[in-house]
Protein backbone atom coordinates (compact mmCIF):
# COMPACT_ATOMS: atom_id res chain seq x y z
CA UNK A 1 0.00 0.00 0.00
CA UNK A 2 1.30 3.41 -0.89
CA UNK A 3 1.37 6.09 1.71
CA UNK A 4 0.03 9.40 1.38
CA UNK A 5 2.48 12.18 1.00
CA UNK A 6 2.86 14.37 3.64
CA UNK A 7 2.08 17.34 0.95
CA UNK A 8 -1.19 15.79 0.51
CA UNK A 9 -2.13 15.60 3.73
CA UNK A 10 -1.11 19.22 4.76
CA UNK A 11 -3.11 20.09 1.31
CA UNK A 12 -5.95 17.76 2.29
CA UNK A 13 -6.08 19.47 6.05
CA UNK A 14 -5.70 23.06 4.25
CA UNK A 15 -8.81 22.36 1.56
CA UNK A 16 -6.29 22.93 -1.16
CA UNK A 17 -5.58 18.99 -2.32
CA UNK A 18 -5.66 18.87 -5.83
CA UNK A 19 -5.97 14.94 -6.50
CA UNK A 20 -8.86 12.82 -5.59
CA UNK A 21 -9.69 13.73 -1.75
CA UNK A 22 -12.06 10.47 -1.84
CA UNK A 23 -9.46 7.75 -2.04
CA UNK A 24 -6.91 10.01 0.34
CA UNK A 25 -9.87 9.81 3.22
CA UNK A 26 -10.27 5.89 2.14
CA UNK A 27 -6.59 5.52 2.78
CA UNK A 28 -6.77 7.65 6.12
CA UNK A 29 -9.27 5.51 7.45
CA UNK A 30 -7.89 2.03 6.42
CA UNK A 31 -4.19 3.12 6.88
CA UNK A 32 -3.17 3.64 10.75
CA UNK A 33 0.08 5.24 10.08
CA UNK A 34 -0.91 7.77 7.78
CA UNK A 35 -3.90 8.10 10.22
CA UNK A 36 -1.55 9.17 13.02
CA UNK A 37 0.75 11.93 10.74
CA UNK A 38 -2.18 13.26 10.08
CA UNK A 39 -2.91 13.80 13.87
CA UNK A 40 0.42 14.65 14.70
CA UNK A 41 0.68 17.64 11.85
CA UNK A 42 -2.60 18.83 12.63
CA UNK A 43 -1.65 19.54 16.19
CA UNK A 44 1.57 20.91 14.97
CA UNK A 45 -0.31 23.19 12.47
CA UNK A 46 -2.53 23.78 15.20
CA UNK A 47 0.17 24.98 17.81
CA UNK A 48 2.17 26.72 15.40
CA UNK A 49 -0.84 28.93 14.08
CA UNK A 50 -1.87 29.35 17.69
CA UNK A 51 1.48 30.55 18.80
CA UNK A 52 0.75 33.33 21.43
CA UNK A 53 4.06 34.16 22.68
CA UNK A 54 5.10 37.77 22.71
CA UNK A 55 8.32 39.50 21.42
CA UNK A 56 9.51 42.07 24.14
CA UNK A 57 10.19 45.54 22.68
CA UNK A 58 13.58 46.19 21.37
CA UNK A 59 14.68 48.53 23.62
CA UNK A 60 13.63 46.15 26.49
CA UNK A 61 15.29 43.32 25.30
CA UNK A 62 18.49 45.49 24.85
CA UNK A 63 18.11 46.40 28.42
CA UNK A 64 18.12 42.67 29.34
CA UNK A 65 21.46 41.66 27.04
CA UNK A 66 23.06 45.28 28.43
CA UNK A 67 22.41 43.76 31.73
CA UNK A 68 25.74 41.18 31.75
CA UNK A 69 27.80 44.16 30.64
CA UNK A 70 28.48 46.39 33.13
CA UNK A 71 29.05 43.86 35.94
CA UNK A 72 30.26 40.82 34.33
CA UNK A 73 33.02 41.68 32.13
CA UNK A 74 36.39 40.94 33.05
CA UNK A 75 38.44 43.18 35.20
CA UNK A 76 40.38 45.96 33.91
CA UNK A 77 43.50 47.27 35.42
CA UNK A 78 43.67 45.06 38.33
CA UNK A 79 40.23 45.94 39.71
CA UNK A 80 38.69 43.67 41.23
CA UNK A 81 34.91 43.59 40.37
CA UNK A 82 32.56 41.84 42.90
CA UNK A 83 28.23 41.10 41.95
CA UNK A 84 26.55 41.70 45.58
CA UNK A 85 24.15 39.57 46.18
CA UNK A 86 20.48 40.78 46.94
CA UNK A 87 19.48 39.68 50.51
CA UNK A 88 16.63 41.70 51.27
CA UNK A 89 13.99 43.72 49.19
CA UNK A 90 10.84 45.23 50.37
CA UNK A 91 9.77 45.07 47.25
CA UNK A 92 9.61 41.13 47.63
CA UNK A 93 7.74 41.26 50.66
CA UNK A 94 3.50 41.46 50.86
CA UNK A 95 2.53 44.47 52.49
CA UNK A 96 0.78 43.58 55.57
CA UNK A 97 -3.31 42.79 55.23
CA UNK A 98 -5.47 46.10 55.86
CA UNK A 99 -2.40 48.29 55.23
CA UNK A 100 -3.03 50.59 52.56
CA UNK A 101 -1.73 54.40 52.01
CA UNK A 102 -1.04 57.32 49.14
CA UNK A 103 1.82 56.79 46.89
CA UNK A 104 4.33 53.86 46.96
CA UNK A 105 5.84 52.99 50.10
CA UNK A 106 10.08 53.66 49.81
CA UNK A 107 11.72 50.47 48.42
CA UNK A 108 14.53 48.55 50.82
CA UNK A 109 17.06 46.47 49.58
CA UNK A 110 19.96 44.89 51.55
CA UNK A 111 23.26 43.55 48.83
CA UNK A 112 26.25 41.51 50.58
CA UNK A 113 29.39 41.18 48.58
CA UNK A 114 32.09 39.22 50.61
CA UNK A 115 32.03 41.10 54.21
CA UNK A 116 30.61 44.18 52.98
CA UNK A 117 26.77 45.06 53.40
CA UNK A 118 25.24 48.04 51.44
CA UNK A 119 22.05 49.11 52.36
CA UNK A 120 19.74 51.13 50.24
CA UNK A 121 16.92 52.65 49.95
CA UNK A 122 15.18 53.99 47.00
CA UNK A 123 12.19 56.50 47.55
CA UNK A 124 10.15 57.64 44.73
CA UNK A 125 8.46 60.90 43.83
CA UNK A 126 5.57 60.36 42.03
CA UNK A 127 4.88 64.28 41.42
CA UNK A 128 7.94 64.55 39.27
CA UNK A 129 9.12 61.07 38.18
CA UNK A 130 12.35 61.38 40.11
CA UNK A 131 13.74 59.12 42.94
CA UNK A 132 16.01 59.57 45.93
CA UNK A 133 18.32 56.84 46.15
CA UNK A 134 20.50 57.13 49.92
CA UNK A 135 22.29 54.03 51.26
CA UNK A 136 25.25 53.19 53.68
CA UNK A 137 28.28 50.98 52.95
CA UNK A 138 29.25 49.00 56.12
CA UNK A 139 31.53 45.64 56.90
CA UNK A 140 31.37 42.77 59.50
CA UNK A 141 34.11 44.26 61.19
CA UNK A 142 32.51 47.44 61.77
CA UNK A 143 34.14 49.23 59.80
CA UNK A 144 32.95 52.64 58.01
CA UNK A 145 34.18 53.18 54.55
CA UNK A 146 34.08 56.91 54.26
CA UNK A 147 35.06 59.11 51.50
CA UNK A 148 34.49 55.95 49.05
CA UNK A 149 33.10 57.04 45.50
CA UNK A 150 30.32 55.77 45.10
CA UNK A 151 28.66 55.74 41.00
CA UNK A 152 25.22 55.53 39.62
CA UNK A 153 25.64 54.01 36.34
CA UNK A 154 22.42 53.47 33.19
CA UNK A 155 22.68 52.06 30.04
CA UNK A 156 26.44 51.58 30.15
CA UNK A 157 27.15 55.00 31.54
CA UNK A 158 28.06 56.92 34.54
CA UNK A 159 25.17 59.09 35.53
CA UNK A 160 25.83 60.62 38.54
CA UNK A 161 28.39 60.05 41.19
CA UNK A 162 29.11 60.90 45.21
CA UNK A 163 31.24 60.05 47.95
CA UNK A 164 30.60 58.50 51.39
CA UNK A 165 30.39 60.42 54.41
CA UNK A 166 32.75 59.22 57.63
CA UNK A 167 29.79 56.95 58.23
CA UNK A 168 29.75 55.25 55.13
CA UNK A 169 26.36 56.94 54.09
CA UNK A 170 25.80 58.28 50.35
CA UNK A 171 22.83 59.62 48.84
CA UNK A 172 21.46 60.61 45.00
CA UNK A 173 18.78 63.59 45.45
CA UNK A 174 15.81 63.13 42.65
CA UNK A 175 17.58 61.70 40.26
CA UNK A 176 15.32 60.74 36.83
CA UNK A 177 13.61 57.22 37.41
CA UNK A 178 15.61 54.53 35.69
CA UNK A 179 17.29 51.53 35.79
CA UNK A 180 20.62 51.86 37.20
CA UNK A 181 23.35 49.84 38.26
CA UNK A 182 24.94 51.64 42.08
CA UNK A 183 28.94 50.65 42.06
CA UNK A 184 30.61 51.34 45.23
CA UNK A 185 34.91 51.35 44.55
CA UNK A 186 36.37 49.47 47.41
CA UNK A 187 40.37 49.04 48.35
CA UNK A 188 39.70 45.64 47.62
CA UNK A 189 37.74 46.08 44.38
CA UNK A 190 34.63 47.21 42.73
CA UNK A 191 31.03 46.12 44.26
CA UNK A 192 27.86 46.20 41.88
CA UNK A 193 24.63 46.47 42.55
CA UNK A 194 21.61 46.04 40.80
CA UNK A 195 19.34 48.72 41.36
CA UNK A 196 15.94 49.16 38.67
CA UNK A 197 12.94 50.94 39.20
CA UNK A 198 10.08 48.38 39.29
CA UNK A 199 7.12 50.05 39.28
CA UNK A 200 6.43 50.80 42.90
CA UNK A 201 10.35 52.12 43.82
CA UNK B 1 25.28 35.75 18.58
CA UNK B 2 27.24 32.87 16.79
CA UNK B 3 25.57 29.46 16.33
CA UNK B 4 28.20 27.94 18.78
CA UNK B 5 25.96 29.46 21.52
CA UNK B 6 22.72 28.62 20.06
CA UNK B 7 23.45 25.17 20.13
CA UNK B 8 24.64 25.45 23.92
CA UNK B 9 22.67 23.38 26.52
CA UNK B 10 20.99 25.66 29.61
CA UNK B 11 23.45 23.97 32.14
CA UNK B 12 26.42 24.76 29.02
CA UNK B 13 25.27 28.49 28.88
CA UNK B 14 24.87 29.19 32.69
CA UNK B 15 28.48 27.41 33.36
CA UNK B 16 29.67 29.99 30.47
CA UNK B 17 27.71 33.41 32.00
CA UNK B 18 29.08 32.31 35.21
CA UNK B 19 32.70 32.39 33.91
CA UNK B 20 31.57 36.21 32.50
CA UNK B 21 31.10 35.35 28.99
CA UNK B 22 28.79 37.67 28.10
CA UNK B 23 27.74 36.28 24.41
CA UNK B 24 26.43 33.01 26.44
CA UNK B 25 24.34 35.37 28.63
CA UNK B 26 23.05 36.73 25.31
CA UNK B 27 22.41 33.22 24.17
CA UNK B 28 20.58 32.41 26.98
CA UNK B 29 18.22 35.86 27.06
CA UNK B 30 17.43 35.40 22.96
CA UNK B 31 16.28 31.97 23.78
CA UNK B 32 13.93 32.60 26.63
CA UNK B 33 12.54 36.42 26.06
CA UNK B 34 9.48 35.61 24.58
CA UNK B 35 8.41 32.93 27.01
CA UNK B 36 9.53 35.84 29.82
CA UNK B 37 7.54 38.92 28.30
CA UNK B 38 4.56 36.34 26.99
CA UNK B 39 3.42 35.55 30.60
CA UNK B 40 2.78 39.11 31.69
CA UNK B 41 1.03 39.56 28.15
CA UNK B 42 -0.96 36.94 29.07
CA UNK B 43 -1.85 38.22 32.79
CA UNK B 44 -3.49 41.18 30.98
CA UNK B 45 -0.45 43.25 32.02
CA UNK B 46 -0.37 46.72 30.08
CA UNK B 47 2.89 47.16 28.50
CA UNK B 48 4.75 48.95 31.42
CA UNK B 49 4.25 46.22 33.46
CA UNK B 50 4.90 43.86 31.32
CA UNK B 51 8.75 45.69 30.99
CA UNK B 52 8.64 45.83 34.89
CA UNK B 53 8.29 42.38 34.92
CA UNK B 54 10.71 41.32 31.94
CA UNK B 55 12.97 43.63 34.03
CA UNK B 56 12.55 42.47 37.64
CA UNK B 57 13.06 38.62 35.93
CA UNK B 58 16.35 39.42 33.83
CA UNK B 59 17.44 40.75 37.60
CA UNK B 60 16.54 37.93 39.03
CA UNK B 61 18.21 35.45 36.27
CA UNK B 62 21.14 37.41 36.83
CA UNK B 63 21.15 36.68 40.87
CA UNK B 64 20.52 33.58 40.75
CA UNK B 65 22.43 32.47 38.03
CA UNK B 66 25.05 30.46 40.13
CA UNK B 67 21.58 28.11 41.42
CA UNK B 68 20.80 27.30 38.24
CA UNK B 69 24.09 25.67 36.66
CA UNK B 70 22.67 22.25 37.60
CA UNK B 71 19.27 22.92 36.23
CA UNK B 72 18.60 20.98 32.81
CA UNK B 73 15.96 23.29 32.26
CA UNK B 74 16.08 26.91 32.81
CA UNK B 75 12.87 27.30 31.33
CA UNK B 76 10.86 25.98 34.21
CA UNK B 77 12.68 28.29 36.54
CA UNK B 78 11.62 30.99 34.49
CA UNK B 79 8.48 30.28 34.31
CA UNK B 80 7.74 29.86 38.28
CA UNK B 81 9.69 33.06 38.93
CA UNK B 82 7.97 34.91 35.76
CA UNK B 83 4.62 33.71 36.81
CA UNK B 84 5.19 34.52 40.87
CA UNK B 85 6.25 37.86 39.79
CA UNK B 86 3.05 38.59 37.78
CA UNK B 87 1.07 37.60 40.95
CA UNK B 88 3.16 39.91 42.89
CA UNK B 89 2.54 43.10 41.07
CA UNK B 90 -0.85 42.05 40.71
CA UNK B 91 -1.60 41.97 44.18
CA UNK B 92 0.86 44.94 45.14
CA UNK B 93 -1.19 46.82 42.83
CA UNK B 94 -4.63 45.42 44.04
CA UNK B 95 -3.25 46.72 47.37
CA UNK B 96 -1.78 49.82 46.73
CA UNK B 97 -5.01 51.10 44.90
CA UNK B 98 -7.42 49.90 47.22
CA UNK B 99 -9.45 48.73 44.35
CA UNK B 100 -13.37 47.76 45.67
CA UNK B 101 -13.03 44.81 43.04
CA UNK B 102 -12.12 41.66 44.03
CA UNK B 103 -8.04 40.70 43.34
CA UNK B 104 -8.54 38.91 40.06
CA UNK B 105 -7.99 35.41 40.68
CA UNK B 106 -8.72 32.84 38.04
CA UNK B 107 -11.60 30.17 39.34
CA UNK B 108 -9.37 27.93 39.93
CA UNK B 109 -5.51 29.05 40.36
CA UNK B 110 -3.86 26.02 40.44
CA UNK B 111 -5.48 24.74 37.44
CA UNK B 112 -5.12 28.08 35.43
CA UNK B 113 -1.51 28.37 36.03
CA UNK B 114 -0.69 24.62 35.60
CA UNK B 115 -2.37 25.67 31.64
CA UNK B 116 -0.64 28.71 31.18
CA UNK B 117 2.70 26.95 32.60
CA UNK B 118 1.95 23.98 30.01
CA UNK B 119 1.59 26.27 27.46
CA UNK B 120 4.17 28.24 27.68
CA UNK B 121 6.61 25.50 27.77
CA UNK B 122 4.97 23.91 24.77
CA UNK B 123 5.04 27.42 23.04
CA UNK B 124 9.00 27.51 24.23
CA UNK B 125 9.84 24.22 22.62
CA UNK B 126 8.38 25.01 19.38
CA UNK B 127 10.01 28.24 18.97
CA UNK B 128 13.42 26.39 20.23
CA UNK B 129 12.39 23.70 17.40
CA UNK B 130 11.76 26.21 14.76
CA UNK B 131 15.53 27.99 15.50
CA UNK B 132 16.92 24.55 14.72
CA UNK B 133 15.75 24.04 11.37
CA UNK B 134 18.07 25.07 8.60
CA UNK B 135 18.00 29.04 7.52
CA UNK B 136 15.17 28.66 4.70
CA UNK B 137 13.10 26.24 6.80
CA UNK B 138 13.03 28.40 9.63
CA UNK B 139 12.30 32.07 7.78
CA UNK B 140 9.80 29.99 5.45
CA UNK B 141 8.08 28.63 8.94
CA UNK B 142 8.19 32.40 10.50
CA UNK B 143 6.64 33.72 7.49
CA UNK B 144 3.84 31.42 7.81
CA UNK B 145 3.01 30.95 11.62
CA UNK B 146 4.70 33.87 13.11
CA UNK B 147 4.51 36.83 10.91
CA UNK B 148 1.77 39.11 12.08
CA UNK B 149 1.13 40.63 8.51
CA UNK B 150 -0.37 37.22 7.48
CA UNK B 151 1.67 36.99 4.04
CA UNK B 152 0.53 34.97 0.92
CA UNK B 153 2.39 32.35 -0.95
CA UNK B 154 3.22 35.25 -3.39
CA UNK B 155 4.46 37.54 -1.03
CA UNK B 156 6.43 34.47 0.40
CA UNK B 157 7.76 33.51 -3.00
CA UNK B 158 9.01 37.25 -3.28
CA UNK B 159 10.71 37.70 -0.51
CA UNK B 160 12.13 33.99 -0.63
CA UNK B 161 13.12 34.28 -3.96
CA UNK B 162 11.51 30.77 -4.73
CA UNK B 163 8.32 30.08 -7.18
CA UNK B 164 5.07 30.01 -6.01
CA UNK B 165 4.67 26.41 -6.80
CA UNK B 166 7.60 25.95 -4.34
CA UNK B 167 6.23 26.97 -1.20
CA UNK B 168 3.63 24.45 -0.83
CA UNK B 169 6.08 21.03 -1.19
CA UNK B 170 8.94 23.38 1.02
CA UNK B 171 6.51 24.15 4.10
CA UNK B 172 5.58 20.54 3.89
CA UNK B 173 9.32 19.08 4.41
CA UNK B 174 10.14 21.99 6.42
CA UNK B 175 6.92 20.71 8.90
CA UNK B 176 8.03 17.10 8.61
CA UNK B 177 11.53 18.37 10.00
CA UNK B 178 10.29 20.35 12.49
CA UNK B 179 8.14 17.18 13.64
CA UNK B 180 10.97 15.16 13.79
CA UNK B 181 12.61 17.59 15.72
CA UNK B 182 9.57 17.84 18.59
CA UNK B 183 9.32 14.26 18.38
CA UNK B 184 12.82 14.22 19.61
CA UNK B 185 12.29 16.58 22.32
CA UNK B 186 9.34 14.56 23.75
CA UNK B 187 6.40 16.21 21.82
CA UNK B 188 3.97 14.76 19.52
Amino acid sequence: MRHVTIENIINYMDGTLDVEKTTLESHLINCGECSELKQELQVLMVQLQEDSSFEPPAELLQWGLNLFQPVMQPSVGGIRRMIASLIFDTYDQPILAGVRRVGAPPRQLLFRAGDVDVDVKIESMEANDRITLVGQVLSNAAKFFDNTPVKLESHGIVRYRTRTNVVGEFSFDEVPKDTYHLSVDLPEGQITLFCVHRGNS
Amino acid sequence: MTSKYKSRTDPELVAMCLQGDAQAWEALIMRYRRLVYSVPVRFGFTSADAADVFQAVCLKLIEHLHELKDETKVSSWLITTTTRQCIHVKSLKYRETGADEEFEEPADPGESLEDLRIMTETQQTIREAVDQLSGRCRELIEMLYFDQRSLTYEEISQKMSMPVASVGPTRARCLDKLRTLLRRRGIK
